[in-house]
């Protein structure tokens, strides 16, 4: 994982890795960003939680409605007030929102 | 036009809709069932709460952070990715830079999300926004 190559996105100002269980493992943080290496760690355990749950709703969503699509789940996201939290796996980016590019970021983390 | 038949008249956009936070008020457009758009409008709303109980639990650790108030959330699935600002929700095709312009339509259209989310979005469907919204 090149967490610096997932710096060059637009707007990055950290990008990070996780476990399982979403304990932050390895992490960039932009200078000057007031995002601290505690906050990642918080974050990447909300992310693990929220793609179990988009994985299980997407599941259930097929399952019910017959539409398909949602599955492999590849990625979730959180738009924040000035920033976004764009995660897949065990990786994730933080970009600012003016400046985010969804798409970008979706594929990098595929990629990744 | 309203915000939900703007996202309509993209190309991609396979549903589009509003949901309450409290009761069961919703509107939708699009390729869903009424049954299917209740069901996504009760997803979305629960999503949406956990999202803003999480960001409060970041903001206490890094106040002013930049994370709250929540804006909104994107799934993104294999071919079709669910995106909710505020209180509207589509459900969009995976297709090129699709993704980007409903977000900076949503955004812009929606404006921004403020500190009382609950209450500000209550108060947009008639409700008494004094009463206790947990």
């Amino acid at each position: 994982m090149n967490l610096d190559k997932m710096m060059d996105l637009p707007g990055a100002m950290a990008a990070f890795t996780y476990s399982d269980k979403g304990d932050l493992q390895a992490h960039v943080l932009r200078e000057g960003t007031e995002l601290t290496p505690q906050v990642l760690d918080l974050l990447a355990h909300s992310c693990v939680a929220n793609l179990a749950i988009a994985n299980m709703e997407a599941r259930g969503w097929e399952a019910v409605t017959g539409q398909g699509g949602f599955q492999p789940l590849k990625g979730f996201s959180v738009v924040g007030l000035e920033w976004s939290v764009v995660v897949n796996g065990n990786c994730g980016v933080v970009v600012r929102n003016r400046d985010a590019d969804y798409e970008a970021a979706f594929k990098a983390l595929q990629a990744a | 036009m309203n915000i939900v038949k703007q996202l309509m008249a993209i190309p991609g956009v396979i549903a589009a809709g509003e949901f309450a936070f409290r009761g069961d008020r919703f509107s939708y457009e699009g390729a869903l069932t009424d049954e299917f758009a209740r069901m996504a409008s009760i997803l979305c709303r629960a999503n949406t709460l956990a999202i803003n109980m999480q960001t409060e639990i970041v903001d206490s650790f890094a106040e002013g952070c930049g994370c709250r108030p929540v804006q909104g959330w994107i799934a993104h699935g294999n071919l079709v990715t669910i995106c909710v600002v505020g209180n509207y929700f589509a459900f969009i095709e995976n297709r090129d830079e699709l993704l980007n312009d409903v977000m900076t339509i949503m955004r812009a259209k929606v404006g921004d999300i403020r500190d009382d989310l609950l209450a500000n979005l209550y108060s947009k469907i008639g409700g008494d926004t004094r009463e206790a919204l947990y």
